[in-house]
């Protein structure tokens, strides 16, 4: 049967649903997101998808061969602080170090700030006797009556989910996996996590915090994708199910299941997925992607056609050290508000009206003024065609909401709106300059990838305050999310760390390290897959007593050849130089982590047949106020455009669920391979 | 003078100028060499205008807010026609710095041929010359035993650094690369400073700009001043002591009286004891910087840093007291102390008058040195820094204090590194790095937890400590009838189980393979009459094993 693909990404308000079919033929349905149980909204987008497709559910599943979801359970468990009642053991002497969190504290100057609740209370952290040093030596060994005592103790408390985590168990994991071994005799149903396991990494706050957030998140994530797969089973699909995880790879649902840590930003990273393979159909190699929802933007990098990784990243206040999408997160979108600050100056944001009431123009009762009122009052939005016409908005409100800040402001209506539009693309801006120089990356040279419900009324704008010549609005914007999951590879990521007191390994026990960490990947990839598989070597290195390591990418080493530490060395001094500007030839070099990645390619899409269509004609003009002068703008519709049909700013370009607004100067070609493509003057 | 610019170019352009301090400190992350500005991030970065205004300053390290200004006074006192291109240094605490380990690099940047702003960055350096290692000396008794004084300099002009000059300062530090390497990284964080600012003043204009720049201060000095009024009018006193100085004279006084008028603020700090004989003294920029860190952490935690927030601020202080040096003294130590005792002597005065906004005091630095040798590195010397077993925060109405996120100066600013990491680098096994029960100040809310550590030195061969920091008899200041958090309380316990108490202020110590440093510190001041804790925050604290 014809081979379809379908990708799932779960928002907060909807599920979109992307199918595309074996002639590359793309769909797009929508369902409302059922936040107690996400996969009820997730059948009946699929549903959906099979009505728009003409097709019963049962039979367009029998005929689909992969799916692929992102899933928010694990970030909403965080956030919500619903997950598992979580034990956490660990070396006695050191049972804080979650709650310590390296002596950091955010707002630096809100003293009163409470300190938060650890995920793990300390009654709840069980000291276990055992020492190891950092070369795996046993300093104390594991002391019998003190893993008895713990495992009694969880017996007696039911325990549902245990983290272990010891000093030095990067360098071997037999202390944890004894205490594992010991408690799953004993308490058959819980979810038991090793620190080993999770992220064989030395420092130890990042490798705990990880392994404790697995817990915490792990039995609400099977639970939640064991319902989902039998839902799907039960609908009549036979194929494999795809979860998409935090660095942007898919694994199979039982992979997700088990490092259920790794969905932490599932949500989000389907959009990067999408850019990096719009980068590859040709939009560019360098993209700044500028997704711009309801109550917050996500920023992120693709670099040389690749998406940029890293390891800070925090969820719901907690520290999650695994490989992820280096995803920067503003605080600001259309459902900002705007408002007069305490310091006496317009702001907008950080507080959103949400989803509900939402803008004053929904109608549901909000009355503070918001970038999306701003939009409308401004002439930008069109009230009758906001999500294709599903929902009027209401122009009274949102001018009655603008119209109160004007007057405490002592501006004018539409001198308001202006200022609002313009305070959030100078911050938006100011974001992705702060974002990129701390990537070491100059953006000028990369094009915006606008996409989300509010970006394309910003796009350029942000784009010219930036000094980037190029913004892009894929016309399949309002699911590319979905439709990225469908253009990324399996992927499985090891990283294992080999610090000793001196800086390299040498040369043998190099290549017995990386070798060994490949054929454990490629062992698990087998497991999962049978086609093509890539493998990336890379290691986290850096000078002398440094604390912050870089990621140096291996892929032009020689391993067989001779000297290998000195090409490591090498490759850490060039990339040293490439992200900041100098490099130190004489000083010592450290090798903390090794790292591979095994890829499973995944067989592509052909690309959507082009339609040859004759240039279409404006469907008429809208009165907006633009640059402090008001001018009757040409609408186009943006599915109507045909391959190569120019249009010149102003204009304004909009579909059922984007507006594109091009400002006097631009220039935007519709490209044939699905994206308007606009030259910013 | 030209018309005061719109709500929303106002707006534009304060959130530019806030966003333009971060993304400099951002660069300054990326680019400096030296693990205590990467990792601990000492520096800080300001723009200030032509009159030597604090105009916009990144959040990071508390005890640097407010201090620029005067690194800029001093460069224009000293060099008043200054030109495009210029670079300029100091760090003399004599001369418009705080301590010596700080340098300052100010880059003026120019508009239509006259100067607009100062681009500023000031970064701590691992080391600064002198007589020990790191600058902290506690055996100093003039500045001069302290390391390099630098003055107002230029550096360079027309674009150009002097090589030369950058050389002989380097010679005068024990470690050159480092030195040299974080003068680059701060040269090039203060030059993005100017890269950005030169395309507002094109878009803006000269003109438009200042008169932005007095519009945002004026609006933060109403925003202070609209705090203050909500204050009760009064004159209160408050005092906090340190220690010792190093040379016997003990419990220093730092004394405040703090008079509320109306929408202002007097501190006078004249009543302080005389100025010590070491180095726990404070320059005069660092005073009037531990005030405004008082200041800011009293007020709104939204308040801009800016000259008009300080306004509402007046500052008294007499030249010769512990809290103000004459020049030739020594200060190294003032950044933390007695910074620390002038913000809690300020907050203890408060304490009824805002005892919503006071806080519980915050712990004490008490910083230890290792250097000697590791057997799986022959031929290397190693120096490893104490960061570790933080004092505690003090707790506040809000809530109980943070544990072992440190001292009033850095506020959590500081991060500890890695157990493991310094095992596999170093030859120390912690054998126990916890929260250490009954450490907190007791109140309503009591205080954070101080750490505990156990350190077991296993060198190759006698190693050498030193110690510099303050708060091994005073403990965080307990606010509002809460109490004190235990003070420090350092141990160096031998191989053969004799104990010796580490003082705060020594060289030389022999440390050798097997004994251990046995750390106690300090927790935070609790807020409020014990009596009041609710039953079920104690019953909690004694579930949790904190008491």
């Amino acid at each position: 049967m014809a081979g379809y693909r379908i990708g799932i990404d779960v928002g907060g308000t909807f599920t979109d649903v992307v199918g595309i079919a074996a002639d590359g033929t793309q769909t797009l349905a929508k369902a409302a997101s059922t936040p107690e149980d996400q996969s009820l909204g997730v059948v009946q987008g699929l549903r959906n998808l099979a009505a728009a497709l003409g097709l019963e559910l049962g039979a367009l599943l029998a005929q689909t061969d992969r799916i692929v979801h992102g899933t928010t359970v694990a970030t909403n468990a965080l956030l919500e602080r619903k997950g598992a009642k979580v034990w956490l053991l660990t070396t006695e002497g050191h049972r804080d170090v979650i709650e310590m969190r390296e002596g950091l504290k955010p707002e630096r100057y809100d003293l009163r700030l409470p300190p938060p609740e650890p995920l793990v209370p300390r009654h709840r952290r069980l000291p276990i006797r055992e020492r190891l040093r950092a070369d795996g030596s046993v300093a104390i060994p594991l002391d019998r009556a003190s893993v008895e005592a713990a495992v009694a103790r969880l017996k007696a408390e039911g325990a549902e989910a245990v983290a272990i985590a010891f000093l030095h168990a990067w360098a071997a994991p037999k202390h944890e996996h004894e205490v594992a071994a010991a408690i799953a005799a004993a308490l058959p149903g819980a979810t038991v996590t090793c620190s080993a396991d999770v992220l064989p990494q030395i420092k130890e706050f990042e490798r705990f915090s990880t392994t404790a957030v697995n817990a915490y998140v792990g039995p609400v994530v099977s639970r939640y994708l064991a319902r989902l797969a039998g839902r799907l089973e039960e609908a009549g699909y036979p194929g494999p199910l795809f979860v998409i995880l935090s660095h942007g790879g898919v694994a199979p649902v039982e992979e997700a299941a088990r490092l259920a840590v790794g969905t932490a930003l599932s949500g989000p990273a389907g959009g990067v997925a999408a850019a990096v393979a719009l980068a590859q159909q040709g939009m560019g190699a360098d993209l700044v992607t500028f997704d711009m929802g309801g109550t917050s933007t996500d920023i992120a990098l693709v670099v040389g056609g690749e998406a940029a990784l890293g390891r800070g990243r925090t969820v719901g206040g907690e520290r999650i050290a695994l490989e992820s999408l280096d995803i920067v997160t503003l605080g600001a979108g259309g459902g900002s508000i705007a408002h007069l600050g305490p310091g006496g100056t317009l702001q907008v944001g950080p507080q959103s009206a949400g989803a509900v009431p939402g803008p004053a123009c929904y109608g549901n009762g909000g009355t503070e003024p918001t970038v999306t009122d701003a939009n409308l009052v401004l002439g930008t939005l069109d009230p009758g065609a906001f999500l294709g016409g599903a929902r009027r908005l209401d122009r009274a409100a949102a001018e009655a909401a603008v119209g109160r800040l004007a007057g405490q402001l002592g501006l004018g209506l539409l001198d308001c709106a202006a200022g609002i539009h313009a305070l959030v693309n100078a911050r938006m801006a100011d974001g992705v300059r702060v974002a990129t120089v701390r990537r070491g990356v100059d953006p000028r040279d990369s094009a915006l990838l606008a996409f989300g419900g509010a970006a394309g009324l910003h796009a350029t704008a942000v784009a010219r305050e930036l000094g980037l010549r190029r913004a892009t609005v894929p016309l399949f914007a309002a699911g590319l999310s979905a439709w990225g999951m469908l253009h990324t590879d399996l992927r499985y990521e090891l990283a294992q760390s080999a610090v000793g007191a001196t800086g390299i390994p040498e040369d043998a026990a190099l290549r017995t390290l990386f070798d060994a960490l490949e054929r454990d990947g490629r062992a698990r990839m087998a497991g999962w897959y049978a086609g093509e598989v890539a493998i990336r070597r890379s290691a986290d290195m850096r000078y002398g007593e440094q604390v912050f390591e870089i990621a140096v990418p291996l892929d032009g080493i020689d391993w067989a050849g001779p000297d290998l530490a000195g090409q490591l060395r090498a490759a850490f001094h060039a990339r040293h130089r490439a992200l900041f500007t100098y490099d130190l030839p004489e000083e010592e070099v450290v090798l903390v982590n090794a790292r591979i990645a095994v890829i499973g390619r995944l067989p592509g899409h052909p690309p959507a047949a082009r339609t040859e269509a004759a240039p279409a004609a404006p469907l008429g003009t809208r009165p907006v106020r633009l640059e402090g002068a008001s001018a009757e703008l040409p609408v186009w519709r943006f599915e109507s455009l045909a391959p190569d049909q120019r249009i010149a700013g102003p204009a304004i370009v909009e579909s059922a669920t984007t507006t594109v607004l091009l400002r006097p100067g631009d220039a935007a070609r519709m490209d044939g391979r699905g994206w308007l493509d606009i030259a910013v003057g | 003078m030209t018309e005061p610019p719109d709500p929303v170019t106002l707006a534009v352009l304060d959130n530019r100028l806030r966003a333009i301090v971060e993304e400099m400190g951002e660069a300054m992350l990326r680019t400096s060499y030296s693990q205590i500005l990467n990792s601990s991030r000492d520096f800080s970065i300001a723009l200030c205008d032509a009159q030597c205004r604090l105009v916009a300053q990144a959040d990071h390290i508390p005890v640097h807010v407010g201090a620029m200004p005067w690194a800029a006074k001093a460069v224009a006192a000293a060099f008043p026609a200054p030109r495009e291109g210029d670079t300029y240094l100091l760090n003399d605490p004599y001369h418009g710095g705080s301590h010596l380990p700080d340098l300052t690099i100010l880059i003026p940047v120019f508009a239509d041929g006259a100067l607009r702003f100062w681009s500023v960055v000031r970064a701590h350096q691992s080391d600064i010359g002198g007589a020990t290692h790191g600058g902290y000396n506690p055996g100093a008794t003039e500045i001069w035993q302290e390391g390099l004084r630098i003055p107002p300099i230029r550096l360079g002009e027309g674009g150009a650094l002097r090589d030369d000059l950058i050389r002989m300062l380097a010679t005068n530090t024990r470690i050159p690369r480092d030195f040299t390497g974080d003068l680059m990284a701060m040269i090039g964080a203060a030059r993005l400073g100017e890269q950005r600012l030169r395309p507002l003043l094109a878009k803006y204009g000269a003109a438009g700009m200042e008169a932005a720049v007095g519009a945002i201060l004026d609006l933060s000095e109403a925003h202070a001043r609209r705090i203050l009024a909500t204050w009760p009018d009064g004159s209160w006193t408050g005092e906090a002591f340190l220690d010792d100085d190093g040379f016997g004279r003990e419990d220093i006084a730092i004394r405040a009286r703090v008079t509320k008028r109306g929408e202002s603020l007097t501190v006078d700090l004249s009543d302080s004891d005389p100025q010590a004989t070491g180095f726990v003294n404070s320059s005069y920029p660092n005073m009037r910087s531990a005030v405004a860190m008082a200041f800011a952490f009293l007020l709104d935690p939204d308040l801009a840093k800016n000259d008009g927030a300080f306004r509402p601020l007046e500052v008294i202080a007499k030249e010769g007291t512990v809290v103000w040096a004459r020049e030739g003294a020594p200060v190294t130590m003032c950044t933390s102390h007695c910074s620390n005792e002038i913000v809690e002597a300020i907050i203890r005065a408060l304490q009824h008058a805002v005892p919503d906004r006071a806080m519980g005091g915050w712990g004490r630095r008490f910083r230890v040195a290792i250097t000697g040798q590791d057997a799986r590195r022959p031929g290397r010397r190693f120096v490893w820094h104490l960061f570790h077993a933080r004092p505690g925060g003090g707790g506040s109405a809000r809530g109980d204090g943070w544990s072992t996120a440190g001292e009033w100066h850095s506020a959590g600013g500081l991060k500890f590194g890695s157990v493991e990491m310094a095992e596999a680098r170093f030859p120390l096994l912690f054998e126990r790095h916890e929260f250490l029960p009954g450490s907190a100040g007791d109140g309503e809310h009591r205080g954070g937890l101080g750490g505990e550590l156990s350190l077991l030195v296993e060198s190759d061969g006698p190693c050498r400590a030193n110690t510099a920091g303050d708060g091994a008899r005073h403990g965080a200041a307990g606010i509002c009838g809460g109490q004190d958090g235990a003070p420090h309380h350092y141990v160096l316990r031998r191989e053969d189980g004799t104990e010796r108490v580490l003082r705060t202020k020594e060289v030389g110590i022999e440390v050798r393979p097997g004994d251990r440093v046995m750390v106690r510190a300090g927790g935070g001041g609790g807020w409020g009459d014990p009596a009041r804790r609710d039953p079920a925050s104690r019953a909690r604290d004694a579930q949790e094993g904190l008491v």
